[in-house]
């Protein structure tokens, strides 16, 4: 009955506590990461800017998915907190020269203190008005950069962002930021499951599920919440950090509401509280943006009367009737749909 | 405390003090009075059940006890020196006073195992960081308490459905799990909202026997709101019973179960 692979028993609970239980899924974890590694050698340029991206956009979704997959916090504004980040970054590199391992985690923390302030907020409010409020953070993010010293933030120009260097290694090329952006992806990887299977994590699916008994229980409430947008914005801001150097260049435009709201299509698509999920959703939307704008000018091309701006209308309809499709056909995500075949797939033939 | 009181001799000098205490409990909701100057009290390892018809106030009572209502008036007292009456109900809970629902209340997305673990949340230490980071410390800590928690699913007889999500399983099962939780936080006051409402005959004698079982084996104190009245018979050690938010009687099950008092407002409620 139970949901364990069969026939593993675990020996001790720390073995059963793994994430990995079985020899197969190290494997199918070890393919996975040579495959990462492989991906600046087999696949052309343009390839590596996509996974580049697709990277840095996992890890603020990865933060999301704690947000509001775990903890169940609704967010909109975590491309402002991503914002926040970003520009923490930009401003302390090439005003202040700060190495990058220093701005990378100051940016996570500037960008944490931005959101838990909305997690305060999520405590008298929920759902749609708290959808609501966090949409604010987009707007409050792009006043305090358009009115903050343009010397620090260059104001409506935006900020131009120094090269990435560790020890004197400059990350001067595409592929050699991939393996920055990736190893930093990694590091927030394992955070996020380590934080997910804590007691904070608990704490937050406690809240998400009941928050009355997990008051009663122990929890916290208001702290779990403040910290559940804590955690989520830091991700954000540790994304956006890494977007700040890999683009070497940034502007409010970059971090707008309508990001937001992709990230939370992603989140979704992937499934809420799944931490691999958040790959998978970012991998499908992020491939299907990419499809639909190669596709997009060239159907411009063949029907000109259309212009541009009527295909990058419809890209984000079909993106956005494609998510809608999606909720309706399996509201809990891909990786609910995966779990599920796994497991069918493990007990094959046998039914028990 | 002043000087001059403890050279008298008072009544808390000689008895032992009582593990949760209740003094003059008011709370009302607009017009309707769902407590009326409640007192009630909880001696240490006492099975103490409170009965009364729908609407009597127990619920409230309970969560007046909690932390959840705050009582108008009156004040509510843990092993006889804190004050608790007013604090937020976290702060309550880890002081020690923890409670199952009427109904269930428990996060149906997660597994038995992980809803048990929740109760152990107040006990653990592991901070962000070093959950981020999950150092040797935070897995030893983890694996730490889910012993303990393992130990309260063996004795609750829960140990083929620990992996499963709480969400899948039936009503009996669901209210073992929510007893398991409030174990699991090592109270030291036990509350039950009608732990047996809507079992059938079974498995209210296996809940009975857990029941009996905490107090025997770990000497928690419980106070349990019960309406079959055949359980309380044979359980409670004690019986508050309430009608229309006032305390009506108070007394052995046999002394209750005399009180013309009771009988009448029973009787009242039948008709
Ligand atoms: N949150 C609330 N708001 C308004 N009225 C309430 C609230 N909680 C309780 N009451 C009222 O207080 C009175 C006592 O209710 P309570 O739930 O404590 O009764 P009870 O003895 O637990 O009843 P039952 O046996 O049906 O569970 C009832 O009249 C109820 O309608
Ligand atoms: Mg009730």
């Amino acid at each position: 009955m139970s949901m364990q692979p069969a026939g593993v028993f675990a020996q001790s609970y720390v073995r059963d506590m793994a994430i990995f239980r079985t020899w197969k899924q190290g494997a199918a974890l070890g393919f996975f990461v040579l495959a990462l590694l492989l991906v600046p050698t087999i696949l052309g340029p343009r390839y590596v800017a996509i996974a580049n991206i697709m990277l840095i956009t996992s890890v603020v979704v990865l933060g999301l998915q704690i947000t509001t997959g775990l903890a169940g916090q609704v967010n909109l504004g975590q491309a402002a907190f991503m914002g926040m980040g970003a520009y923490t970054a930009a401003a302390l590199s090439s005003g202040q020269q700060w190495p990058f391992l220093v701005t990378v985690p100051l940016a996570g923390l500037v960008a944490a203190l931005f959101g838990a302030i909305f997690g305060l907020a999520a405590v008298r409010i929920r759902g749609f008005y708290l959808a609501l409020t966090t949409i604010a953070a987009q707007f409050i993010f792009v006043f305090a950069i358009l009115n903050l010293p343009a010397s620090w933030t260059g104001a409506a120009q935006g900020l131009r962002v120094e090269t990435a260097s560790v020890f004197g290694f400059v990350f001067n090329t595409d592929n050699r930021m991939y393996f920055l952006i990736l190893a930093i992806t990694a590091i927030m990887t394992v955070g996020a499951y380590g934080i997910a299977r804590s007691r904070h994590g608990r704490a937050f699916v406690a809240v998400r599920d009941d928050d009355l008994a997990a008051g009663f229980t122990g929890v916290n409430v208001v702290r779990a919440k403040a910290t559940a947008f804590f955690v989520g914005a830091f991700y954000a801001g540790v994304g956006g950090a890494l977007w700040a150097y890999y683009i070497r260049f940034v502007a409010v435009d970059q971090f707008s509401l309508f990001n937001s709201v992709y990230y939370m299509g992603m989140v979704i698509v992937g499934g809420l509280g799944s931490m691999a999920g958040a790959f998978v959703g970012v991998f499908l939307i992020r491939a299907a943006q990419e499809i639909l704008t190669s596709v997009g000018p060239s159907v411009a091309d063949i029907f000109p009367a259309l212009g541009s701006s009527v295909v990058f209308a419809s890209v984000n309809i079909i993106l956005g009737a494609a998510i809608a499709l999606m909720l309706i056909l399996e509201p809990r995500g891909v990786m609910h749909r995966f779990n599920i075949l796994k497991r069918a797939f493990r007990l094959w033939p046998y039914p028990h | 405390m002043q000087p001059a009181t403890a050279s008298q001799p008072t009544v808390a000098d000689r008895v032992p003090s009582p593990a949760l205490s209740a003094e003059g409990l008011s709370l009302s909701f607009g017009g309707v009075k769902a407590l009326q100057d409640v007192a009630m009290e909880l001696r240490k390892s006492e099975l103490l059940a409170v009965i009364g018809p729908n609407g009597a106030g127990k619920t409230s009572l309970l969560n007046c006890l909690t932390g959840f209502y705050r009582p108008q008036q009156g004040r509510v007292v843990l092993d006889g020196d804190k004050v608790i009456s007013g604090l937020p109900t976290h702060k309550i809970a880890r002081l020690g006073v923890s409670r199952t629902f009427q109904g269930t209340h428990l996060f149906t997305g997660m597994t038995v195992l992980d809803n048990i673990m929740i109760g152990r949340y107040s006990h653990m230490r592991t901070n962000l960081a070093q959950a981020f980071l999950y150092v040797p410390w935070t897995r030893r800590e983890e694996v730490q308490h889910r012993e303990f928690v393992e130990d309260i699913i063996d004795f609750l007889e829960i140990t083929t459905v620990r992996k499963r999500v709480v969400g899948e399983l039936g009503y009996g099962l669901r209210k073992r799990v929510d007893l398991a939780r409030a174990l699991a936080m090592e109270p030291s006051v036990l509350l039950m909202d009608e732990p047996m409402a809507g079992m059938n005959l079974e498995e209210k004698e296996d809940l009975a026997r857990f029941i009996l079982d905490v107090r025997e084996a770990r000497g928690i104190p419980i106070v349990i709101v019960e309406h079959d009245m055949a359980v309380v018979m044979d359980i409670a050690d004690r019986i508050v019973v309430l009608d229309f938010g006032r305390k009506i009687s108070e007394g052995t099950p046999a002394e209750v179960s005399g009180d013309p008092v009771v009988i009448k407002a029973y009787l009242g409620e039948a008709h």
